[in-house]
């Protein structure tokens, strides 16, 4: 109403020219040159090309299959029953969604590798029968490493969408003469299947864009567009070549984000109260309950256990299960073997994550809320979509971009930061204008009536109102940050060592022990931020209610 | 207006509609704003308030031209619809917020907040989180936080819309004694006849970013200024007729009805452009409590189509011969049958002629 109605904004479109600037010179590298046309073809038509695309859909297709189908039975029990703990479970599951990618591969290894726990224990139950599972660096490892990563999510969103179908609707269909399969099939599954759909293409979209996993479990058969880029790059030299797959990428892309904003709408045309739900009663559902500890006990046992199992065996001699008890491998990241093969001090790596983390939390969430708090009376608009494109370009293309626009000009800590602000910044964008919408303006007003204005209006009203989403998309920004490897291998040009890029070389020099102690520090930065971004969820799913 | 404490003369344009209002209120007296959600009531609540700037014109309080003073500095209280009470702060922090902000003492503070937690029987709320609190609750500790600082005027958009029945009917009562104790001024906004009637000393009726009428309640209710007044406030009849001026009177000719003799033209005109009343036409205004039965001579001939028993009256609707469906409104212990045939004719001092032309 301030009659600055159709006044563009210079923020906005200082952010879009600064996301697409690089994009551009991406465009411009893959085709500004003799025989782009001809080579773009050729590499459409080669071998490599099919097999990279077979290998991308084909393990996001599976990854993104046994996320939901694992998921699926988990979410019922969540969504029709209240049971002591679940609060706590429930936030446990957006857990390994927000940790690094090195670390998933991390726990993977720990846990399912050679000589991981599983083989250990197959071993102890099963003396003398060889049973033993080799298949983590490969096709089955991949997928299992990316469902790792999305299933608990996918049970969590599941679940909460699930709480919110009235079990009114199963008591008027059972009314109406269709027995327990009818119903699911034709109420409840019709129900679900907008956000089974999301789901669906939001773990295709993760697992085709797949870095760190496809990087480090793949070797050189299985390769994702991103992997393929960085190769390209990285190993060869060859950049017009990796800019033009990162063109392809981008068109393959867009038609999934196409989907992927499809089934968005779908998903947020639902609505419904969260219903009261009876309690799980193991005296009076003896099977369900029987059913349900199984499949918690599973999921925590595949999922969870990996995680654990880095902390336990971080504080084995050499890292290995059945070794005594020692401090060793901590003691041994102050040692030159860690500075041989990180190349950087650990007090060096730790305070490069943290303050590159903390920049870019900052920065993006300052730069997203200041936009925010601009456009909170207008409508979800264009520029708003313009904003939300960098989802849709992976952290490699972008990098690569930046590199070929500044990458002289600029220090490489500068260019990091340039690049994962942008990358946080649809979804910590989103996150605070939904929040900043949600209050509307009448707090504000009220304050305004009151007295207050300028600089003690935004302290006494405006900020604790928005503390919890403020602290949220800070977390979210610096978790992308600490997690992201692939941005950092480019753009850091080798100069700057983060904990992510400090664990993945400890791992290609195959000392495991440090990689699993300098991983579980790393686990415990990321918990940390996680349960700052946990506190903004909480506040923000009550829907105003405070003080909880 | 012997006293004019607040004077509004503004427009304020919008895409789809333009607010022209020009008010008087004077000091002490609770004043209503009344008409149908979407009339600019509220936009108006707002340019006093200063929460959003006029196109043009001016508002003066006390002498003083606000147009130009920000929100902050206007003292003007404000109690939302949705109370937008600070759900960070608690109940005794949220009445004391407009105090910190002006910087008064601490013992002040204290003595005031005291005060009106005293007044609205709220004390032993001071340390609640305000979402702890019933929908009866919140809205004392509303007017609480916004009378807190003194304010010269203070401004209700629709305050009472979020409870029930009963319990709006009991605050009213009570900020209505309030209002008389403590004596401020105060403007309410309201799309609810009753309360609008039953609250305030003078109300506008406003349609469409117009002000149609101003007035006390029985003036408005009784003598409305336009048919959408007649309508809006209260159930009416609106009669299409031809008014002939005749040396005792008005010589009526109702649609479809028995041509009558109005005796005295002085209490029944309402104002309105017509001066020539040669042939004019207007709308006869009759309220349906003002129809009567009538046996011997009446206006009306017709058949009852609907009718209800409300326990303190009866209420039907009557479709004339030749004219209009007429409501009424009669006595409880009279009983129609649907079918009926009855004659009505009307309460002639009740009876108000409105210029047709205003639409």
């Amino acid at each position: 109403m301030s009659g600055a109605r159709n006044r563009p904004n210079c923020l906005a479109l200082i952010l879009i020219g600064l996301f697409f600037l690089p994009v551009l010179a991406v465009l411009g590298q893959a085709f500004g040159r003799p025989n782009a046309w001809p080579e773009l073809l050729g590499f459409l038509r080669s071998g490599q090309f099919r097999r990279v695309l077979a290998f991308s859909t084909s393990q996001a297709f599976w990854s993104a299959f046994f996320s939901l189908a694992l998921a699926v039975p988990g979410a019922y029990f969540f969504g029709r029953y209240r049971f002591p703990g679940k609060r706590l479970l429930r936030s446990v599951m957006i857990l390994p969604f927000m940790l690094p990618g090195i670390l998933v591969v991390l726990a993977m290894v720990v846990f399912y590798g050679q000589n991981g726990i599983l083989n250990t224990w197959l071993a102890a139950l099963f003396p003398g029968r060889d049973l033993v599972f080799t298949g983590l660096y490969g096709y089955k490892g991949i997928i299992l490493a990316h469902v790792f990563y999305n299933f608990a999510f996918c049970l969590r969103m599941l679940g909460e969408r699930w709480e919110r179908i009235s079990p009114k609707l199963e008591e008027a269909s059972a009314v109406l003469g269709a027995g327990r399969f009818a119903t699911w099939w034709r109420v409840i599954l019709p129900l679900l299947a907008p956000t089974i759909g999301y789901l669906g293409v939001l773990v295709f979209l993760y697992s085709f864009l797949s870095f760190t996993v496809v990087l480090v479990l793949g070797g050189y058969l299985y390769q994702t567009f991103e992997v393929l880029i960085y190769i390209e790059y990285n190993n060869k030299l060859r950049f017009a070549q990796a800019s033009m797959l990162a063109v392809v990428q981008i068109f393959l892309l867009t038609g999934i984000i196409a989907l992927q904003r499809w089934t968005q709408r779908l998903v947020q045309r639902q609505s419904g109260e969260v219903n009261l739900l009876p309690p799980l009663r193991p005296r009076k559902q003896p099977v369900a309950t029987g059913i349900f500890l199984c499949y918690l006990a599973g999921s925590l046992l595949f999922f969870f256990m990996p995680l654990f199992f880095v902390l336990y065996r971080s504080f084995k001699k050499r890292g290995l299960p059945d070794g005594a008890w020692t401090l060793d491998n901590y003691r041994q990241l102050f040692g030159a073997g860690f500075r041989f093969a990180v190349g950087r001090d650990l007090w060096t790596v730790v305070g490069t994550s943290l303050a590159l983390a903390i920049t870019v939390g900052l920065v993006t969430m300052v730069l997203a809320y200041v936009l925010a708090r601009q456009r909170r009376q207008k409508p979800w608009g264009r520029i708003d979509l313009w904003l939300q494109l960098p989802m849709g370009i992976s952290f490699l293309t972008f990098a690569f971009g930046l590199l070929k626009l500044v990458g002289h000009a600029l220090p490489p800590a500068l260019l990091i930061i340039w690049a994962q602000v942008f990358l946080a910044f649809p979804l910590v964008y989103a996150l605070l204008r939904t929040a900043r919408r949600e209050w509307g303006e009448e707090m504000i007003e009220a304050a305004q009536c009151l007295g207050a204005s300028g600089w003690e209006l935004f302290r006494t009203v405006e900020l604790p109102l928005m503390r919890k989403a403020l602290s949220s998309a800070f977390a979210y920004g610096a978790a992308l940050s600490l997690g992201d490897l692939s941005a950092v291998l480019v753009l850091g040009q080798g100069k700057v060592i983060t904990l992510a890029v400090a664990v993945y070389r400890l791992i290609g020099h195959y000392n495991f022990p440090q990689a699993i102690a300098l991983g579980t520090l790393f686990m415990l930065l990321a918990v940390v931020l996680f349960s700052l971004v946990e506190g903004g969820y909480r506040g923000k799913g009550t829907g105003g209610r405070w003080g909880e | 207006m012997k006293n004019e404490f607040l004077q509004i003369d503004v427009v304020k344009d919008y895409p789809e509609f333009r607010l022209t209002a020009n008010l008087t209120v004077a000091e002490g007296e609770f004043f209503s704003l009344v008409g149908p959600s979407g009339c600019g009531k509220t936009t108006l609540l707002r340019l006093i308030s200063g929460l959003i700037q006029p196109d043009r014109g001016r508002i003066i309080l006390n002498g003083q031209d606000l147009t130009a003073v920000p929100v902050a500095e206007r003292r003007i209280g404000f109690v939302f619809q949705d109370y937008a009470l600070f759900p960070h702060l608690t109940v005794g922090e949220n009445i004391e917020y407009g105090l910190k902000v002006r910087r008064l003492p601490a013992t002040r503070r204290r003595e005031r907040v005291d005060a009106m937690l005293a007044v609205f029987e709220i004390t032993e709320l001071a340390g609640r989180r305000v979402q702890e609190l019933s929908g009866g609750e919140r809205q004392r500790v509303a007017l609480a936080r916004a009378l807190a600082p003194e304010p010269f005027l203070l401004l209700l958009d629709e305050p009472f819309a979020a409870l029930d029945y009963g319990l709006r009917r009991r605050l009213r009562r009570e900020l209505k004694e309030l209002q008389r104790k403590l004596g401020f001024t105060a403007i309410f906004v309201t799309h609810q006849q009753e309360e609008a009637l039953s609250l305030s000393e003078r109300l506008a009726v406003m349609q469409a970013g117009q002000i149609l009428q101003v007035g006390t309640a029985t003036e408005v209710y009784s003598s409305p200024a336009h048919p959408f007044v007649a309508t809006f406030l209260g159930d009416a009849n609106l009669i299409p007729c031809v008014a002939v001026p005749t040396a005792e009177g008005l010589e009526l000719h109702p649609q479809g009805g028995r041509v009558f003799n109005l005796s005295d033209t002085g209490g029944h005109m309402v104002q309105g452009g017509e001066t020539d009343t040669t042939n004019a036409h207007f709308y006869m205004m009759i309220r349906p409590e003002d129809v009567v039965i009538d046996t011997v001579a009446p206006i009306y001939q017709g058949t009852i189509v609907t009718w209800e028993y409300l326990g303190y009256a009866s209420y039907a609707e009557v479709k004339t011969d030749h004219g209009p469906t007429l409501k009424i409104l009669t006595g409880k212990e009279t009983h129609f049958a649907l079918g009926a045939r009855v004659g009505l004719s009307f309460r002639e001092p009740a009876l108000k002629l409105l210029p047709i032309n205003q639409k």
